[in-house]
């Protein structure tokens, strides 16, 4: 039985979750596994190697903070977590396990499935390292990596080195959500008690030069208290 | 790092009074000669001390020193510890024994405030909970029956009928996760009476967040918006004071009938952040004004309509909110019409460090 449909493994504890989300994804042409637990969890991870995993935080077995950990000591593939925690530290700790991206309960089916397009195509496309004469493009903005230069629609936007290196980081890692422990280890190197604040004035000046509007957020999309996440595809060539 | 502070405070404390009851005592003795008021100088000092600081250490501390002092210097024969005059021996209990019940009574007074502000407390959590169960009753019935319906007699139903009913259940769904995300941000900030944690935050960034939830929950609803061109830094429970807007402007969604603009700004004033969100809809009734924000306040049509419930425990878990940030929060009628809703909080002195590199 071979297929070329995305293999999704569901590690759910709640029995109707699973059940309204193993239908949504089927109806999205995704292959589904389940598993209610962790320890069914690995094994079904070794047994069916699925393209992604969309994980619960919240086990009866064990952790799920711990699953994640286990998986990312043998593979890079792609997790989603899915948690009833909302708290901004929770998230963050998920994505410094190494999370790829998060979803909170309640949440909604677009939601659930955009998030799993944009995991597996950055996925695909992230691995591949910037080869020379690279750009990136979303919507009217572009960046020329070679050129350390950012336009929209043409126009020349004027970035301090730290602010193009802020958006190169993001843009090379589109799509995904960026913790500030992750952005701040990647421009400065080191972290201290200032930091964050730095980084979050940077990025004011960043909005601020793309023109970018209160209330409506382009190109870069913040999310309170965890990070910065840079919209679109990234395109090599 | 909290209980050290205070005690080097109460150290100091002590140490300055009785300094200062010393030097008193001094200048007694060089212009009366007599012991009477330097009695009285010390026995006021153990006083204060024992008011002024915590539990009865210091009190009792104060006591001894200032016993031994008295007995030193200040009685015959001069600089020299005598225990064997009756009248120094009775001057030392009396300032232990007004140390100690001094110190008794404050400790008592510090708990009565406590227990006060905590069953103050008490009081508002039982209304919310009150309010709340009440009301989620509603939306259940309708998600139990509608449900119930659904499976029941699916294959009667049109699927336009199937549609509605489903409707009906995903609204009453949101309601309630809207609910639950006003109560979990009640406990976010009882539990364990630990104080908020606030982080600066960036305005613009906060206001991103908001607007991208308030628009996907209201796509149909404009709202304009004004912030400050510099960039603004203001310390707070960001997800919080997220839920404090929301809650501000889908009150005015769902309870300014009439309205056409609905506007948020935000301005600075000297070390201050003012949020207001302004609506030019039909504005609110006195007699509710008055009780909006305690969440106690007479519910409007309480069998009826859906929609108007949530009003009052919104209100008054922004008011919790608010407050736990220290901020004033307030509401009135415009003149012009319409309602506006105002919120202060404390913002952080922008240092410019260095904007290159």
């Amino acid at each position: 039985m071979t297929n070329n449909k995305y293999k999704i493994l569901l590690v759910e504890d709640e029995a109707n979750i699973r059940n309204f989300v193993e239908t949504m994804l089927e109806n999205a042409d995704y292959q589904v596994v389940l598993a209610e637990n962790g320890e069914m969890a690995k094994l079904m991870y070794s047994s069916y190697h699925p393209d992604l995993i969309i994980l619960d935080l919240g086990l009866p077995d064990m952790d799920g903070m711990t699953v994640l950990d286990d998986l990312r000591r043998e593979s890079s593939i792609p997790v989603i977590v899915l948690s009833a925690r909302m708290d901004e530290r929770d998230k963050v700790l998920a994505l410094d396990h190494g999370a790829n991206d998060y979803v909170t309960k309640p949440f909604g089916n677009a939601e659930l499935l955009a998030r799993i397009r944009s995991t597996l195509r950055n996925n695909r496309t992230s691995s591949s390292g910037r080869r020379p004469g690279a750009k990136f493009v979303v919507g009217d903005l572009v960046i020329d990596y070679d050129a350390r230069q950012v336009t929209i629609s043409g126009q020349r936007v004027k970035l301090t080195q730290t602010e193009y290196n802020i958006v190169a980081l993001l843009s090379e890692h589109c799509g995904k959500m960026m913790t500030y422990s992750a952005i701040i280890k990647g421009i400065w190197g080191y972290q201290d008690e200032g930091s964050v604040k730095r980084l979050q004035v940077n990025m004011a000046n960043i909005r601020r030069k793309f023109g970018v509007k209160p209330g409506a957020p382009k190109y870069i999309i913040n999310e309170l208290g965890v990070g910065y996440r840079m919209e679109g595809d990234r395109e090599n060539g | 790092m909290l209980i050290k502070g205070r005690f080097w405070r109460d150290l100091l404390v002590t140490v300055m009074i009785i300094w200062m009851a010393v030097l008193l005592c001094f200048g007694f003795q060089a212009i009366f000669g007599g012991s009477e008021q330097i009695t009285n100088v010390f026995i006021f000092a153990v006083f204060l001390v024992s008011l002024w600081t915590d539990g009865y250490f210091f009190g009792m501390a104060a006591a001894v020193v200032c016993m031994l002092a008295f007995n030193y210097a200040f009685t015959t024969p001069y600089y020299f510890l005598n225990f064997s005059v009756p009248e120094n021996i009775i001057s030392a209990l009396v300032m232990f024994v007004i140390a100690l019940s001094t110190s008794a009574l404050t400790s008592k007074l510090k708990i009565q405030d406590a227990v006060k502000a905590e069953s103050e407390k008490e009081r508002m959590r039982a209304n919310l909970l009150r309010a709340v169960s009440h009301d989620l009753r509603t939306p259940l019935t309708t998600i139990y029956g509608s449900t119930s319906i659904l499976i029941e007699n699916q294959t009667q139903m049109s699927a336009q009928q199937q549609v509605r009913i489903l409707k009906g259940i995903q609204e009453d769904t949101q309601w309630l996760i809207r609910m639950v995300e006003n109560l979990l941000s009640i406990t976010r900030i009882d539990s364990g009476k630990v104080k908020i944690i606030k982080t600066p935050i960036v305005l613009d960034e906060l206001i991103d967040a908001v607007v991208l939830k308030f628009q996907k929950r209201y796509p149909n609803q404009h709202l304009e918006i004004q912030i400050p061109d510099e960039i603004v830094m203001i310390p707070m429970d960001a997800m919080l004071i997220e839920q404090v807007i929301i809650n501000i402007l889908e009150n005015a969604v769902q309870h300014a009938k009439g309205m056409n603009k609905l506007s948020f700004q935000v301005y600075v004033l000297g070390k201050r952040a003012i949020f207001e969100i302004k609506d030019d809809g039909c504005g609110i009734p006195e007699e509710r004004l008055k009780k909006l924000f305690t969440g106690a306040g007479p519910q409007p049509d309480s069998n009826g309509d859906n929609r108007r419930r949530n009003a009052g425990i919104g209100l008054s878990v922004c008011a919790t909110i608010i407050k736990a940030h220290g901020g004033d929060i307030s509401a009135e009628n415009c003149r012009e019409g319409g309602a506006v809703f105002r919120f202060t909080m404390d913002i952080e002195e922008a240092d410019d460090d260095e904007q290159q590199i």
